[in-house]
């Protein structure tokens, strides 16, 4: 399972961003969202979510020990791991980063996106 | 938490700062946005206070539930207005309110006047003041790409002025991205009296909740149900302009100044349909699931290459049809120079429609305009636009607004169609009562957005609207009976949607069925766990509503002044769907005396001791 993204219909509302603090450590703070929405408000107006694409080769975690799928599970990530993401999708914020866990199977973000720029592909 | 958020007092001449706390008691009485913006803008207010000088406090305030799960994320920015010389205040959407909540800030009130030119940094809780030399005349958008660029932060959000701020037009807007403007009343003036070009803000501090899984299912429900109803779903397809439909239909839209009002058949040159081909998307502001806003591009014609935001219906109105332009291409062009000047599309159109009657007329001339100021012609509007804005020859007298009737001479006056020195917008209300009187009693002079009922166009069943407004409303839309209880009611609830910083559209606006005060009271409990019941907030409206005609007291208005044009009682509509229509002296005075009434106001108008005394503002 992973979240698939439609950046043309992205209305730039941030809701998914603000449930998934809330969801996840019961504060709003969009900086520390798993999903993130890259702007480009004062130009084209378009704009993309980011998030992790759920890699099958995982090179954010690449030569690390521990299975990896408890760290697909984990929200809060050091900022090293996300910095060696390719896609540059994790959200950063000091020394931590946020990882989408997919809510535990049901991503609390695609319940909020009314334009349906996010939605879940198996 | 969102209760912690502080206020800044800033002063530009000494460049200080004083953070403090916001009292939780001022926070039960006025709740956050446009209520503790009245509040603080009440504590100098006075007849005498110049509103260009350094002593005229700037105020920004973010609404109580701006920057969370909330039906909007807006704020407001409140002071004397230099365009109407009484109550200034402006609401915005964007994301700048958000970001101000972000960074620890709920309210700012900024004071003095800078030596030269600065803008403001305020990042989670500090507050620097920059030199803004370099952004000396750049437009909006240019100021903002440039102070991020200074500041080596995209995230940064900023409200800037443009030229028109800086050389003071009295109708100048204060502006942030590319189209969201908190342009009403002539703010940009305000800031521009200042020497502030801009204020910019970043914040990545927390909100915490206080019941996060029940506020989350809470917030999930009422947007749910939000996302059925028709209007939100029409909004979200067409936004704003679907609605000069209804008023060109309908007969209630301004033409040429108000001398007819509808265009008929000519009309689908304008309707949210014809927009379609130049809209590359549909936008939200901070936190709204309803996206009514329209991204633009034009790839052909005369304004190739142009893109940005909008236009909205009030600008296609005030920049089309009440200056006789039908020009969809033009207008979408002119509303995009508006907000790169920094200037209000609605009062920009009504001054020019102004001059085009004057003109056609033959009380101005063309040794006075310069140049032939004749109906419909959108490149005679750019050209004004650009002397407005540079304060060149004639635009010069333009940008002073109402003052410009000393040059024009006393035969000018009736012809600026205005309420409270303010001019009437991109509609005309001789058909719709509601929207008369509530253009007539707005505390900041004519103005649809402080009561607008249009629930009144729907012609809901009568027993329908009386368990809404709890009093007989007639369901027809020219008709007058119970309209004063409509535009009292939409009053307060307006006040107390500033003052949360949701969005008119998202409350009880034009769907019966959107939230009111039973779901803002449950909305705040969970949240913040500050208990406000239902009656109680409508009560802080009253607070908020009485609080603002206070100050309209102190300047002399009274009932006198709560009237409408001339020509909405001396000349009916000459055609089309609302031929005939005219205000009746008589019945407008009945809907005024009931509207009194209900406020707890006597017949002049002036709030009673007694009601002072029980909302708390009799101190």
């Amino acid at each position: 399972m992973k979240i698939k993204v439609d950046s043309k219909k992205c209305s730039g509302c941030h809701l998914c961003e603000m449930v998934c603090s809330l969801f996840h450590l019961n504060i709003i703070n969009i900086e520390k969202s798993a999903i993130r929405i890259k702007k480009d408000d004062l130009n084209t107006s378009l704009n993309t979510p980011l998030l992790c694409r759920q890699c099958k080769e995982m090179k954010c975690l690449e030569g690390e020990k521990g299975t990896k799928d408890k760290a697909k599970k984990r929200f809060v990530w050091n900022r090293i791991h996300a910095e060696r993401c390719p896609f540059d999708a994790l959200s950063i914020l000091e020394e931590k980063a946020y990882h989408c866990d997919l809510c535990g199977g049901d991503p609390q973000c695609i319940k909020v996106c009314t334009p349906k720029a996010i939605s879940i592909a198996q | 938490m969102v209760l912690d958020r502080k206020v800044a007092f800033i002063n530009l001449t000494d460049r200080s700062a004083e953070i403090k706390s916001i009292p939780l008691d001022l926070r039960k009485k006025f709740l956050g946005g446009r209520g503790i913006n009245m509040y603080y803008l009440s504590q100098s207010y006075s007849s005498k206070l110049d509103p260009l000088s350094p002593e005229n406090p700037l105020i920004f305030g973010a609404g109580l539930l701006t920057g969370t799960l909330g039906f909007g994320s807006r704020m407001s920015i409140t002071a004397k207005s230099p365009e109407s010389g009484h109550l200034g205040d402006a609401n915005v959407g964007g994301d700048f309110g958000a970001e101000l909540v972000k960074a620890g800030f709920g309210h700012l009130v900024i004071t003095g006047k800078s030596s030269g030119p600065v803008y403001l940094f305020i990042k989670n809780g500090k507050i620097e003041i920059q030199d803004a030399q370099k952004l000396k005349a750049l437009d909006t958008v240019e100021t903002q790409k440039k102070i991020r660029q200074e500041l080596g932060d995209e995230k940064v959000q900023v409200m800037s002025i443009g030229l028109a701020g800086e050389n003071g037009v009295r109708f100048a807007s204060i502006r942030t991205g590319l189209k969201n403007s908190a342009a009403r009343t002539g703010l940009g003036a305000v800031m521009g009296s200042k020497n502030l070009k801009a204020v910019a803000v970043r914040g990545t501090l927390d909100i915490t909740i206080s019941d996060p899984r029940k506020y989350q299912k809470y917030y999930l429900k009422q947007m749910k149900s939000l996302m059925e109803t028709k209007w939100v779903q029409a909004l979200g397809r067409y936004g704003t302009p679907l609605l000069f439909q209804y008023a060109n239909a309908m007969g209630f839209l301004s033409v040429r100044n108000n001398q007819w009002t509808t265009v008929g058949d000519h009309g689908y040159a304008l309707e949210a349909e014809a927009l379609e081909p130049f809209s590359t998307g549909m936008l939200s502001c901070f936190g709204c699931p309803a996206h009514c806003r329209h991204r633009f591009s034009m790839d052909e014609g005369r304004y190739q290459g142009t893109s940005g935001e909008g236009p909205e219906y009030a600008s296609i109105g005030s920049l089309g049809t009440k200056l006789g332009n039908l020009d969809l291409q033009n207008i979408i062009y002119a509303t995009e120079l508006c907000n790169r000047y920094g200037l209000d599309t609605i009062s920009t159109g009504s001054y020019i429609a102004w001059v085009m009657e004057l003109y056609q007329r033959g009380i101005i001339d063309q040794e006075m305009t310069e140049i032939p100021l004749n109906w419909g012609n959108g490149e005679t509007i750019l050209e004004l636009l650009h002397r407005i804005a540079q304060r060149k020859g004639f635009g010069n007298i333009l940008a002073e607004g109402p003052l410009a009737k000393k040059a024009f001479g006393e035969n000018s006056k009736d012809y600026l169609l205005n309420i409270k020195n303010f001019p009437i917008e991109m509609t005309d209300e001789r058909l719709p009562k509601s929207f008369a009187l509530g253009m007539a009693t707005s505390t900041r002079g004519a103005c649809h957005m402080r009561s607008r009922p249009s629930l009144d166009v729907l012609g809901l069943p009568e027993d329908v609207l009386k368990k809404i407004y709890k009093g007989p409303v007639s369901s027809r839309f020219s008709a007058y009976s119970g309209k004063g209880r409509m535009v009292w009611w939409h009053e307060l609830l307006n006040a107390v949607c500033d003052s949360l910083g949701f969005c008119r559209f998202l409350t009880v606006f034009s769907s019966p069925h959107a939230p009111q005060y039973r779901q803002f009271s449950k909305w705040i409990a969970l949240s913040m766990g500050l208990f406000l019941t239902p009656s109680g907030l409508r009560t802080i409206g009253e607070r908020i509503y009485t609080l603002e005609r206070m100050m309209l007291v102190r300047d002399g208005i009274s009932r006198k002044d709560d009237t409408l044009p001339k020509r909405y009682f001396d000349e009916s509509i000459p055609e089309g769907p609302a031929q005939g229509e005219v205000i009746s002296r008589d019945k407008f005075n009945e809907m005024l005396d009931e509207y009194y009434r209900l406020h707890g106001w006597d017949e002049e108008g002036i709030p009673k001791k007694k009601n002072l005394k029980r909302l708390g503002l009799d101190e």
